[in-house]
């Protein structure tokens, strides 16, 4: 399959998908690198990479597919290769451990107060977004594939290479772990909590 | 009233909320809403935490010269 796949487009298709299917999606590329690497100029590199992979690897895309999809997929695998190394994010740790540790179910029923939907509406745009930021980025991926950038879970397995069912628990921590650092927020701030109303 | 596993629950409805159960979802979503108070809390919290981050996150401007960029990239590597 790959054989045929190596010489399928010829020039000018090949520059009516790059054109087409894959410029439109550098604004969320950007952004992903950006929420990946918290710096303009890797995350600059990280897109221009991916960029150049993508058209390298052009025959190996199928037209008509989800470009995004497969764009997003090489940009997670270029910071994983190329970016986590030099960047000064702290030594990441394991995430099947980190999903192992937060397994345990207690998670969701930790706390006796909960955070309330109005407090999170009057949050503002930099608590959420530092929330989000502050999360292990593989946490971080997850909320950023899928209520970012709205993709699905069977979308986000391709992008990850993880199972489903992987999906599934990882962004149900990443939305449990999310949901702590905005209730500390919200108790810091002195947003309403249900505590305080007692 | 509230279902048993709550916390059972809140993966389940998470998923129903991310369009992953379809009409089915629907269903089940209504009938834990009216049923168990819990249930109500959580898919409210969690709608609005999807609002902000969707709509309250802030965007990193594009870089001026990056599209120019990749596409001059792109043109040598031809």
């Amino acid at each position: 399959m790959s054989e045929v796949q190596r010489r399928k487009y010829s020039q000018e298709e090949r520059t009516s998908i790059f054109d087409g299917e894959f410029m439109p999606h550098i604004d969320s590329m950007y952004n992903f690198a950006f929420r990946l690497t918290f710096d303009e100029d890797d995350a600059k590199d990280l897109v221009q990479d991916t960029y150049m992979k993508a058209f390298r690897f052009i025959n190996s895309f199928e037209q008509g597919t989800n470009a995004k999809a497969w764009l997003f997929r090489i940009l997670k695998n270029s910071f994983i290769n190329d970016y986590r190394k030099k960047t000064k994010q702290p030594a990441t740790v394991d995430y099947q451990e980190v999903e192992t540790f937060y397994n345990s179910d207690d998670v969701d029923y930790q706390s006796t107060t909960d955070l309330r939907a109005e407090s999170v509406r009057d949050m503002l745009g930099d608590e959420i977004s530092n929330a989000l930021n502050s999360l292990d980025v593989d946490f971080r991926t997850a909320i950023i594939l899928a209520d970012l950038e709205g993709f699905t879970y069977e979308e986000m397995a391709k992008i990850l290479d993880i199972p489903i069912g992987t999906v599934r628990s990882r962004l149900h921590r990443a939305r449990n772990l999310l949901k702590e650092k905005l209730k500390g927020y919200a108790q810091s701030m002195g947003y309403n909590t249900e505590e305080e109303e007692e | 009233m509230q279902c048993s596993d709550v916390s059972k629950c809140y993966e389940l409805l998470e998923r129903i909320l991310d369009g992953e159960l379809g009409d089915e979802g629907r269903d089940i979503l209504k009938e834990k809403l009216e049923k168990c108070q819990p249930c109500f809390e959580h898919v409210h919290l969690q709608q609005a935490i999807r609002e902000v981050l969707k709509t309250k996150c802030p965007k990193q401007p594009l870089p001026e010269t990056l599209e120019e960029s990749i596409r001059k990239m792109i043109q040598n590597a031809r």
